[in-house]
């Protein structure tokens, strides 16, 4: 029965993998038409790295990225550390807190699209911020919470008793313990900004693209080797930046590894 | 002490309230205008909503049935082989949706497998693997051994233990797995447009309405349904999660 598991356990994490595998091994196919394997290039990588507006659009996926970051780390932070006082309303806080993780993307990208044109703001790179900052500042709340919850408030008052001031007490005990958490949550929010599409795509001009709007309208193309080393390209990127993020932060990619 | 409080509640608070609560409202003054109004009227609505929801469903399940055997499988291992193998699980999550999603239109479009429904659900199931067998382990790690030891030991057969002890234990987590992939599978866009064009769901009518079409109010009307949905069924399962004591 073991062995049976085992067998199927494997045999899923192929179809998980195999994909994958198989569209990085013929990115460095010869053919234009990528089924058949016909010769070794990379051609493809080259077309890739003189794409200028390619480059833009890297650019542009970064500052996305890197901003929604450091707004949605302070916010969350803030507002998992609020969470752990009781006051009236506080349920509903909590429920606005949790709500951009609960409803699809595409339920909070359609609101923000229709209050930025309400108040007449044209969509640009800095709508797509705000538009994500607000669902990352959820998921950072959501993973710094979990480390507050096993956090000894006992500790803060103690450094308090002992004449530091609240701030200080902040600064020397809370948030050295937190860390971690607030590490995690960082990781998470940069990589699912750096990877968003729909979010993206109904809050930002049609002119500052970012790396996942360019694979949603190259797909309608079908399927081009011009496509598929982007797509490489951008797979490793993900991969060498969740496995760096690991080594540095020793962020717990799954919570069972306990 | 009480100004430290409030000076952390006011600015996530002030942040979800302008750039959540009012565009909601938004939303929901643009979805009561008399075009929002028409498409409740319209049968394509409706169409597309038994659509997403019978293929929610069925990528759900399909989900559950695929990843309680892993996750049983892997709760068994030894802690490296487990920590190994929730890596391997966990690992695609961090890379591009799209791009895994092109990847597999890379194979499945060969293997002439595509433009269809059932290519559409095999891609969801694919891509939501890990959000359902990380709940599903870490309920079924919790199980206690005893209790499955004194189910053999009274005579009951490992598939009576089964399905009368381990599967009404893990029930929060199976709960848990669900609700995290049928809600996004619900108000998903974009991937069941690269594997296939003929069968729209929600989300590409939602895109249709406000990216092609300009029909804001019935764009807005589809989106608001949407967000009905997808909250009452995360209430209810709350009120679930409150009855089994998990909050």
């Amino acid at each position: 029965m073991r062995k049976l598991l085992g067998a199927f356990t494997a045999l899923v994490l192929a179809t998980l993998y195999a994909p994958i595998a198989v569209m990085t091994v013929f990115s460095f196919n010869d053919s234009k038409y990528s089924i058949r394997w016909t010769g070794f290039t990379l051609d493809w990588y080259r077309k890739l790295a003189a794409d200028t507006v390619l480059h833009d659009e890297l650019w542009n996926t970064l500052r996305l990225a890197a901003a929604t970051t450091v707004l949605a780390t302070v916010l969350g932070t803030i507002a998992a550390l609020a969470a752990r006082n009781a006051f009236r309303g506080k349920a509903l806080y909590a429920t606005l807190v949790a709500l951009p993780v609960m409803v699809p993307d595409i339920v909070l990208a359609i609101s923000m699209r229709s209050f930025f044109r309400w108040l007449d703001v044209p969509l640009s790179l800095l709508t797509a911020i705000i538009a994500h900052t607000t669902f990352n500042l959820s998921y950072v709340a959501i993973v710094v919470s979990a480390r507050l919850q096993g956090l000894d408030r006992s500790i803060e008052l103690a450094g308090q008793d002992l004449g530091a001031s609240p701030v200080r007490a902040f600064w020397k005990v809370t948030l050295p313990a937190i860390l971690p958490g607030v590490a995690s949550g960082a990781v998470l929010a940069f990589t699912l900004s750096f990877d968003d599409f729909v979010i993206t795509y109904f809050t930002v001009r049609p002119g500052s693209g970012t790396l996942p709007m360019r694979i949603y309208s190259m797909v309608r193309f079908g399927v081009t080797p011009e496509m598929t080393a982007l797509s490489t390209v951008i797979l490793l990127a993900s991969l060498a930046l969740i496995v760096t993020a690991l080594k540095i932060s020793r962020v717990p990619v799954a919570g069972g590894g306990r | 002490m009480k100004g430290r409080f409030l000076s952390l509640l006011v600015p996530p608070a002030a942040w979800l309230v302008i750039f959540l609560v009012i565009p909601t409202a938004v939303l929901a003054a643009d979805a009561f205008s008399a075009d929002g109004l028409r498409a409740l009227t319209d049968p394509l609505t409706w169409h597309l909503f038994a659509r997403s929801f019978r293929i929610a469903l069925v990528s759900t399940a399909l989900c559950l049935a695929v990843s309680y055997p892993v996750a049983y499988f892997i709760a068994g291992c030894g802690p490296r082989w487990r920590a190994l193998l929730l890596f391997l699980v966990v690992l695609p999550f961090w890379t591009n949706l799209l791009v895994r999603t092109y990847a597999l239109k890379f194979c499945l479009d060969p293997l002439g497998w595509s433009n269809c429904e059932s290519a559409v659900v095999f891609a969801l199931v694919q891509s939501f693997l890990p959000f359902m067998i990380l709940p599903l382990y870490s309920s079924i790690e919790k199980l206690p051994k005893r209790l499955l030891e004194a189910s053999q030991d009274l005579g009951a057969s490992p598939a009576r233990t089964f399905w009368s002890v381990t599967v009404p234990l893990t029930l929060p987590g199976i709960a848990a797995g669900c609700i995290l992939v049928f809600i996004p599978i619900l108000g998903i866009f974009a991937l069941p447009e690269f594997i296939s064009e003929r069968t729209p769901m929600v989300g590409s009518q939602i895109n249709l309405y406000f990216m092609k079409g300009s029909n804001r109010g019935a764009g807005s009307a589809l989106t608001l349904i949407l967000m009905v949905l997808t909250m009452t069924l995360t209430g209810l399962y709350s009120r679930y999660k409150k009855s089994e004591g998990l909050v």
